[in-house]
Parts: structure tokens; C-alpha cells; sequence
């Protein structure tokens, strides 16, 4: 009973955090939003015994990316104030083009489930999950150093392509005021 | 709709990817209305974030038993999304500093 409540609980703040964030006019607070829905979302990690997913989810995206949105966000200009209104032909469009990309996701999931529920037939068994044993935190390690090698160096790679690239971009573009005289 | 439990409760792939799908039409929407660049930076975050939830719940409930690999995958989506971001905030701090705005209508260019 308790479990299914949290689910609901996680399955909401993710849905309602992520609506609100696309919605309200004050950046700040959609930022605030997309935090909520990312918690959201852990909790679903939870709920798919992916344990150690949901402990990235919070220090990657809460206490990393959401940290860097927040600062962009108090940063730049116009925070709290008249953020430029989107006009209502491009408000129009927009909704519908998500509303598209709905459809086609739900489309697509039952696509999915109606290929599960034939593979299903066709063995005889039932799609039906068992619980993984316990913590799959260990399973996840073995992989990511024996089949997902080489991703996982290229994602080691990519981090640091990303890091140098971030300063080196900050760094070209500072204004002529701003750069230090002999450099 | 026999059993709205069985269907949509936490032992339904289901309601996964429904909560997956809201979460990407959200981020569309953001993507697409939002005027100012961190609004479709947000936008950008919530698509990937239904993306690795996708891969997450399609690897807890394959066929058979369940399989680690798509929690996998989901870390390498955070991974690109922890990339992405550092990235387009760099790139708005620069914009920033050519012309004092991020709206991304009147943003053109990234020459001061």
C-alpha cells in the first residue's frame, strides 16, 4: 500500500514538475520544476531496482546539472522579471509539435508491448519481471568494465573533450575589456 | 482496463512509459516555445531524462528476466546530458557576454 502511494507519489512530482517546467513564465522556478521532476524520476529508479541509477540521477543531474542551470539562470539577465513573452503563433505551434512528439512516443510504446505480449504468446511465458537479486549495483560494475568498455572510456573522453571545450569557449570569447594585458 | 493495478501500478511497464512519454512531450514543448536559451536547455534535459527512464524500464521488464544492460545505457544518456550541459552553458555564458542577452530569436552571432 505504502508502495504503490510513493509510486504515485514519484509518478506525479516527475509528470507535474516536468509540465510546469515547460509551462510557467519565471525561468528561476521552472528551474526549481525540472528539480522536482528529476527527483521524480529517481524515485521511478528506484521503483525498476535500478539503485545505483537513481544515486547518479541525484548527484549527476540534481547536484551537478541542475546546480549549472540554476547559475546560468540567476546569471543572466531578466530572471525574475518580464521574461520575453513567446508569441501566441509560436506558443500554438510549439504545443502541437509536442503534442506530436507525444503521440509518437505512445505510439511507439505500444508498438513495443504489443511485440512483448506476441513474444510472450509465442513462448509461453509471461513478461512479467522477477526481482533482479538483490543489488544490481554489482552486476553494473562487471559490465561497464568488461562489455561496456569502450563506451565507457569514450564517455571518460567525451567528459574531458566537454570540460576543455567549455573553458576554452568561455575563455576565446571574453571581451577585449576583460583579457589580461599581455595575454 | 480490467485492473487498473496490474496495468499502470509499479510492476507495469505501462506506466513507465507514459510517465517517459509526458516527460518528452513536456521537453519538446519547452524546446519549441521557450525563447530563452536556458528554457530550452531544461527542455533539451527532460527529453533525455524520458530517454534514459525508457532504457531503464525496457531493461526491468525484458522478456525473460530482467536485464542490467539497459540500466547501463541509461547512465551513459546522463553521462552525455552532464557533457551537454557543461557545453550550452559555456556557450550561453559567451553569448552572454557578446550581447548581454540569451534569447536565442535575437542571438545571431557569437562575434563581439
Amino acid at each position: 500500500m505504502i508502495e504503490t502511494l510513493l509510486f504515485w507519489t514519484c509518478c506525479l512530482s516527475a509528470i507535474a514538475g516536468a509540465l510546469l517546467a515547460a509551462t510557467v513564465r519565471n525561468l528561476f522556478h521552472a528551474a526549481l520544476l525540472l528539480g522536482l521532476s528529476l527527483v521524480g524520476v529517481a524515485g521511478l529508479y528506484l521503483f525498476l531496482e535500478a539503485q545505483w541509477l537513481a544515486c547518479v540521477q541525484v548527484v549527476v543531474y540534481v547536484g551537478g546539472i541542475l546546480v549549472l542551470v540554476l547559475f546560468a539562470t540567476l546569471f543572466s539577465s531578466d530572471v525574475m522579471g518580464a521574461l520575453q513573452r513567446t508569441p501566441l503563433w509560436l506558443r500554438a505551434v510549439g504545443t502541437l509539435g509536442a503534442l506530436l512528439a507525444g503521440a509518437v512516443a505512445v505510439r511507439l510504446a505500444q508498438t513495443a508491448m504489443q511485440a512483448a505480449h506476441r513474444l510472450e504468446a509465442a513462448r509461453g511465458t509471461t513478461a512479467v519481471a522477477d526481482t533482479i537479486d538483490g543489488d544490481s549495483t554489482a552486476t553494473i560494475g562487471d559490465l561497464l568494465t568488461s562489455a561496456w568498455l569502450v563506451p565507457f572510456l569514450a564517455a571518460g573522453l567525451l567528459l574531458t573533450v566537454a570540460l576543455v571545450a567549455a573553458v576554452a569557449t568561455v575563455q576565446r570569447f571574453r571581451q577585449p575589456s576583460e583579457a589580461t594585458p599581455n595575454g | 482496463m480490467a485492473d487498473f493495478g496490474a496495468e499502470f501500478g509499479p510492476g507495469a511497464l505501462t506506466s513507465y512509459l507514459v510517465v517517459a512519454a509526458v516527460l518528452f512531450t513536456a521537453g519538446t514543448l519547452a524546446m519549441s516555445t521557450r525563447r530563452n536559451a536556458i528554457g530550452v536547455l531544461i527542455g533539451l534535459e527532460l527529453m533525455l531524462n524520458a530517454a534514459a527512464l525508457q532504457f531503464a524500464a525496457y531493461g526491468r521488464f525484458r522478456q525473460g528476466a530482467p536485464d542490467p544492460q539497459g540500466q547501463t545505457a541509461a547512465v551513459f544518456v546522463v553521462v552525455a546530458a552532464a557533457a551537454e550541459a557543461a557545453v550550452a552553458l559555456a556557450l550561453l555564458f559567451a553569448v552572454y557576454r557578446t550581447s548581454k542577452d540569451v534569447d536565442l530569436e535575437r542571438t545571431r552571432e557569437l562575434r563581439s
